[in-house]
């Protein structure tokens, strides 16, 4: 299954899902993102758990990059070392030139769950960062405004988070994260908790969104679907100790809709994909089960 | 639902109303009824009639205002300087291992003593004086509020702390904001302990010797055999703090705005 990997490419379709040509690690100072033999160890009681392993890559400008692998190999902890939520054990993360050691407000981040201030409406939940960075209340609404009106909730500006809907809240959370402008914007399976339905609209939603920011987008997912619909490249990674296994470009013309999803031609490679990812999936359990 | 069913549903309900409504008046007229058979001696088990007489004649000398804002004094300045430290240093030890490491054992040691048994060593220190008084319901109160703010603040979501973060959030506003919001639910429950705790040390402030207050007017009644007296003063006591734990109870259902 692995072999079929090899060579991915169809070329009887337009859809294409090719190995992207390797980068060239000595000519890399324009990558918005540039992440250098990334490790990152955590010390358990039992000893030490390395989350992620020797990791490279590389995210140029504007690039909407997937990093889909099985759950526990890493993607999070991966995502938090470009936020600056968790420091490098060993080699280095650099976001627009600069190594990443806290969080910057030039990075925004959605998680799996919104974590909006349940203490504020919706306006003032999107007008918070704004705030911090120390703009005047005034100029921070109305920033909040026009991102309200951008995901259509001008009804609900002032209801407070918790009388919304999971799809919604996620929603005010991205325009939370995009009220600061962000250079870079890292999402942790944004649409992860929510239901089918809900997540298809979120998707298109996205996309949509992506051509009126210019941020350079990384998205953690384990649904396959998503990360071909939405990415320019997606990477595979390995079982933990988390690695990256393939570094795939998404040839397909954009903007995109979800019925790429059902053409003959990529439902072959997403296979592809899905028994690469399945193969992984059996190593990590099988890892855990040598470690109970 | 059927409709004989709903009916029988509010006939009950209305019934435990009426009874409830008549409880208090009852047991006062079973009490008055008592006290003035003899079979109880009258000189200490006064019927209410003579406890509301009592309680008339301490109204007309002037005295219950003075006792009363002695009492109001200390309980309500002890609470704000108690739970004030409490809130503080629970956001301090709650988010600063060092802080804790410094401070939590300290705090844990002396937090179970009962406040009461420090009225020897305060009468030593503070004599009669009103700081003194103020020191036993800050006492009391401080450790309370201190263990709530602290659980609480370490209970705060870690995502929305992370959210916080990204966006930018200054130092500052981390802890005046997103951890003392985060942990204000807990904090209200510590607070509302605090509420009669704040009641409970205020007895022992006032027994171990003042110059006005309720509870200290309670003991010269005593002394002077004043049974009428000593019970209205116990009335007057448990009406007040039974108006300030309901009106903290509805204070604290708004504190919390956004549920
Ligand atoms: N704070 C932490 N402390 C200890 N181990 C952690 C911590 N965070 C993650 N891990 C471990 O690191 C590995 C990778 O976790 P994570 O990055 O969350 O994976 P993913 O997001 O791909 O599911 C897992 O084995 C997880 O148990
Ligand atoms: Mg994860």
């Amino acid at each position: 299954m692995v072999a079929m990997m090899q060579n991915p490419l169809r070329p009887t379709s337009p859809l294409r899902l090719v190995d992207a040509p390797p980068e060239p690690s000595s000519t890399a100072p324009e990558a918005t993102i540039r992440v250098e033999n990334l490790s990152i160890v955590f010390d358990v009681p039992r000893g030490e758990v390395i989350a992620v392993d020797r990791v490279s890559l590389a995210v140029m400008p504007g690039e909407f990059v997937s990093l889909v692998g099985p759950s526990g190999c890493g993607k999070s902890t991966l995502l938090n070392a470009m936020a600056g939520l968790e420091r490098p054990f060993e080699g280095e993360v650099m976001v627009a030139g600069k190594p990443m050691l806290a969080p910057r407000p030039d990075i925004g981040m959605v998680f799996q769950q919104p974590h909006l201030f349940p203490w504020k409406s919706v306006r003032r939940n999107i007008a918070h960062g704004p705030r911090a960075l120390g703009k005047s209340k005034t100029e921070a609404l109305r920033i909040a405004d026009d991102l309200i009106e951008m995901i259509g909730l001008t009804k609900f500006a002032s209801s407070y988070p918790h009388t919304l809907s999971g799809g919604m809240q996620q929603r005010v959370a991205i325009a939370r994260a995009l009220a600061n402008q962000p250079r870079v914007l890292l999402m942790d399976e944004p649409f992860g908790a929510l239901d089918a339905q809900t997540r298809a609209v979120m998707q298109d939603n996205l996309l949509e969104l992506r051509d009126r920011i210019n941020a350079t987008i990384v998205f953690v997912t384990h649904d396959i679907d998503e990360a071909i619909l939405l990415s320019d490249r997606v990477l595979i990674m390995s079982a933990g100790p988390g690695r990256i296994l393939r570094d795939l470009s998404v040839g397909l013309p954009r903007p995109r809709s979800s019925a790429i999803l059902t053409d003959p031609a990529y439902l072959a490679l997403k296979r592809d994909c899905l028994d690469l990812i399945r193969t992984e999936g059996r190593k990590a359990f099988e890892q855990m089960e040598a470690v109970t | 639902m059927s409709t004989g069913g709903h009916n029988r549903a509010t006939t009950a309900g209305r019934l435990s109303v009426l009874v409830g409504a008549l409880s208090v008046p009852a047991f006062v007229g079973v009490w008055e009824l008592i006290a003035r058979s003899r079979i109880v001696n009258a000189v200490l088990f006064p019927p209410p009639s003579t406890v509301a007489v009592a309680v008339l004649d301490w109204i007309h000398s002037g005295q219950f205002f003075g006792d009363l804002s002695a009492s109001l004094f200390r309980v309500t300045v002890g609470f704000l300087i108690g739970t004030t430290g409490g809130i503080m240093l629970g956001v301090l030890t709650g988010r600063f291992r060092l802080v804790s490491s410094l401070l939590s054992p300290l705090f844990h040691i002396l937090r179970p003593i009962p406040p009461i048994a420090f009225v020897p060593i305060v009468i030593l220190w503070f004599g009669l004086s009103e700081a003194g008084k103020l020191f036993l319901v800050v006492w009391g109160v401080f450790f309370t509020v201190w263990l709530a703010t602290h659980i609480g603040v370490q209970k705060v979501d870690r995502g929305l702390i992370r959210a916080a973060l990204m966006l930018g959030t200054p130092r500052r506003q981390m802890l005046s904001e997103i951890i003392l919001l985060g942990a204000l639910p807990y904090i209200v429950v510590g607070l509302r302990t605090a509420v009669s705790i704040s009641f409970y040390t205020l007895v022992a402030a006032e027994l171990a010797g003042a110059f006005a207050g309720i509870v200290y007017r309670i003991e010269i009644a005593q002394q002077n055999m004043q049974t009428g007296q000593v019970m209205g003063g116990l009335a007057a006591l448990g009406l007040l703090s039974f108006v300030a734990d309901r009106s903290f109870a509805a204070i604290a259902e708004r504190a919390v705005w956004w549920r």
